[in-house]
């Protein structure tokens, strides 16, 4: 069973700080770490290659410095990774990105029998990339999945979706989102990393490997543009008060009183 | 700039009625109401295209909250839900009729099928928005929606392709009233449905994994990270039930195991509505607050004043939350 695992390199979103001047994210301090959900998606194609036999190509398309992501992914097991980076894919939206990712799958021999990524990512959270990439390579798909059993040349998969808990018989080749109950991620072993990053090969592929054009990938390639950013709105400004626990839970208890939660009258005497 | 349709013969906002239970039901209905808006200002109709075997009382329900056209598809082999189906069907009426505007509702199957529906369109999706608008000056949908872990806001825009796609969270936008005297039109387009072989819904199980009324409730009592440990977070259980109201809890809270995965309030969570809801040791975050936002009156405590909550809340309160909190229970047991 040969897999390919689609991983993004993010920023430790809740280290992240803003720039609120400037509206932009400062980058100084923030680590970069493999997308949780694509741990999980690579952790269950090393499961399914070990027990299955065939193997793992985990494909990222990012600046090259993602290419430590891939090291990484490489040390957690991967067989093989293919960096998809070029100067022109920088701005993509979920558009031009499944676009250039979908296209890397589509020249990986043999063609992979299953596709895996992460439900969403943490730092943008739109969840587009793993339907975006089916619809493109025409495969069906399953998002959500939190079971995987292996028959013959197909798969039985769960998944919650909308409070029902669905089970799915997809012929492969297919593409699935991973969800975090899929399966715990394990530890790389130190050694693992050191080797991975000084003696494997991470494969590059730039636009015209993939036989793209400009205008198809990056912020040329996307259908969406970010017009504006902006730090949420205040609803309320409260007046805020200090005081001692006594003096606090008073004022919640007035408060209570006035919206008629609780009565005056009940008070014991 | 790459024109996959001349953007100028784009009409009408588009909803898709996602019906498969009632809070499902309720996001397309928000979205019809925000539809209704956004169609006034574009001076255009509002549609909602609603597909399966026999829909005709949803379609009835839609018109009742304000849709002016269903454009419905009723057939058995659109019994379940199937994304791969879904988008086909879809695609092929939207290609048909060129809506300027296609809304969803976030809802698990929202987002399985916007995504594959836009890519087969070549449109623009943006995710799990927040606030819809359209720009005076250009006409667009700017489409508001969560960055950056919730930091910041980004307004979306769709210039150049069409429809203009996006996906809504529920409980953001509120619905029209029902009111059955409002006469629409429902529409029965011929649509050839190949069902996708390739997948197989073997069975499908209502999935419980508990019983709270958070959404129903008019008091919630929610805890954060400051409301630990675990000990402390127990106060919050005894708080909701001297109120008559529920326990709410921010994502740290849960993953630390202080309250189950269905108490979640938020972007990934529940979205709440209550009368009155109690804040405790929450720093604010967008993705928590996007659940809470529809509260009538918000009472935040919390130890630091510059928290972000103490910015959306009618009463403020620094200090320690464990022990407000536990002073807060003496006084009102003493009242039962
Ligand atoms: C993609 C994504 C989706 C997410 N979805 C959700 C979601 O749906 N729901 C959700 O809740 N989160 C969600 N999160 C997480 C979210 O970003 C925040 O991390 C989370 O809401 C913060 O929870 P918190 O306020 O409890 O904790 P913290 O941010 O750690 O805040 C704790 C607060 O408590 C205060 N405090 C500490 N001790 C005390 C004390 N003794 N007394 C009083 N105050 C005290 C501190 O001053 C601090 O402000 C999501 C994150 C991502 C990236």
């Amino acid at each position: 069973m040969n897999i390919a695992v689609c991983i993004k390199q993010v920023p430790d979103v809740p280290s992240i700080r803003i720039d609120k001047q400037r509206m932009t994210i400062i980058r100084e301090g923030v680590e970069s770490i493999i997308n949780p959900l694509d741990c999980v998606a690579l952790e269950a194609a090393v499961d399914l290659r070990d027990k299955e036999g065939g193997s793992v190509t985990v494909l990222s398309m990012g600046p090259p410095q993602s290419e430590e992501a891939l090291r990484e992914a490489l040390a957690a097991g991967a067989d093989r990774a293919i960096l998809l980076t070029d100067p022109n894919f920088a701005g993509a939206d979920t558009l031009a990105t499944s676009h250039v990712l979908a296209r890397a799958i589509s020249k990986l021999e043999p063609f992979p029998d299953l596709v895996l990524c992460g439900s969403q990512t943490i730092d943008s959270d739109t969840g587009h990339v793993a339907s975006q990439i089916a619809q493109e390579l025409d495969l069906p798909q399953v998002c959500g999945v939190n079971e995987v059993h292996v028959e013959k040349d197909f798969l039985v998969v769960k998944r919650v979706s909308d409070r029902f808990l669905d089970t799915i018989r997809v012929s492969m080749p297919a593409v699935l989102a991973v969800s975090r109950e899929l399966c715990v991620p394990s530890h790389i072993p130190f050694a693992h990393l050191e080797r991975a990053f000084s003696e494997r090969d991470v494969i590059r592929w730039g636009m015209d490997d993939l036989d793209l054009k400009p205008e198809e990938v990056g912020f040329k390639g996307s259908a969406t543009w970010v017009a504006r950013l902006h730090t949420p709105p205040a609803k309320r400004k409260g007046e805020i008060l200090s005081g001692s626990p006594q003096i606090l839970a008073g004022y919640l208890v007035k408060k209570l009183e006035a919206m008629g939660i609780i009565d005056e009258e009940d008070k014991k005497p | 700039m790459k024109k996959t349709r001349n953007r100028n013969s784009a009409r009408g906002v588009w909803i898709f009625g996602d019906y498969r239970n009632y809070f499902q039901d309720r996001v397309t209905l928000q979205l019809i109401s925000k539809g209704k808006e956004l169609a006034q200002k574009l001076e255009t109709e509002v549609t909602v295209i609603v597909l399966g075997d026999g829909i005709h009382q949803y379609a009835m329900e839609y018109v009742a909250h304000g849709a002016d056209i269903i454009i419905a598809v009723n057939d058995s082999r659109l019994k379940e839900y199937q994304v791969e189906t879904y988008a086909a069907v879809v695609a092929e009426i939207v290609e048909g009729y060129k809506p300027e505007i296609l809304l969803g509702g976030a809802t698990s199957f929202g987002r399985e099928l916007f995504p594959r529906l836009a890519k087969r369109l070549n449109t623009g999706l943006s995710a799990d928005c927040v606030a819809l608008e359209i720009d005076p000056e250009s006409g667009l949908l700017i489409q508001t929606t969560p960055a950056f872990g919730g930091e910041m806001l980004a307004d979306v825009v769709t210039p150049n392709h069409r429809p203009q796609m996006a996906t809504v969270h529920p409980g953001i936008f509120k619905e029209r009233p029902h009111d059955s005297g409002i006469v629409g039109r429902v529409l029965y387009p011929e649509i050839d449905i190949r069902p996708d072989e390739r997948v197989q819904l073997i069975r499908s199980r209502p999935h419980r994994t508990g019983k709270t009324n958070l959404e129903g409730a008019d008091i919630v009592v929610a805890g954060g990270r400051g409301m630990g440990p675990k000990e402390a977070f127990e106060m919050l259980y005894e708080l909701a039930e001297l109120l008559g109201g529920e326990v709410g809890a921010t994502r740290p809270a849960i993953r630390a195991g202080w309250a189950d995965e269905e108490r979640l309030l938020g972007q990934t969570g529940k979205t709440v509505k209550p009368k009155l809801l109690i804040s405790l040791g929450t720093s604010g975050a967008l993705q928590y607050t996007a659940g809470i936002q529809g509260a009538e009156t918000i009472i935040a405590v919390n130890r630091d004043p510059n928290a972000p909550i103490f910015k959306m809340a009618d009463l403020a309160l620094e200090g320690d939350a464990r022990s407000i909190i536990a002073a807060l229970l003496e006084e009102l047991r003493k009242r039962v």
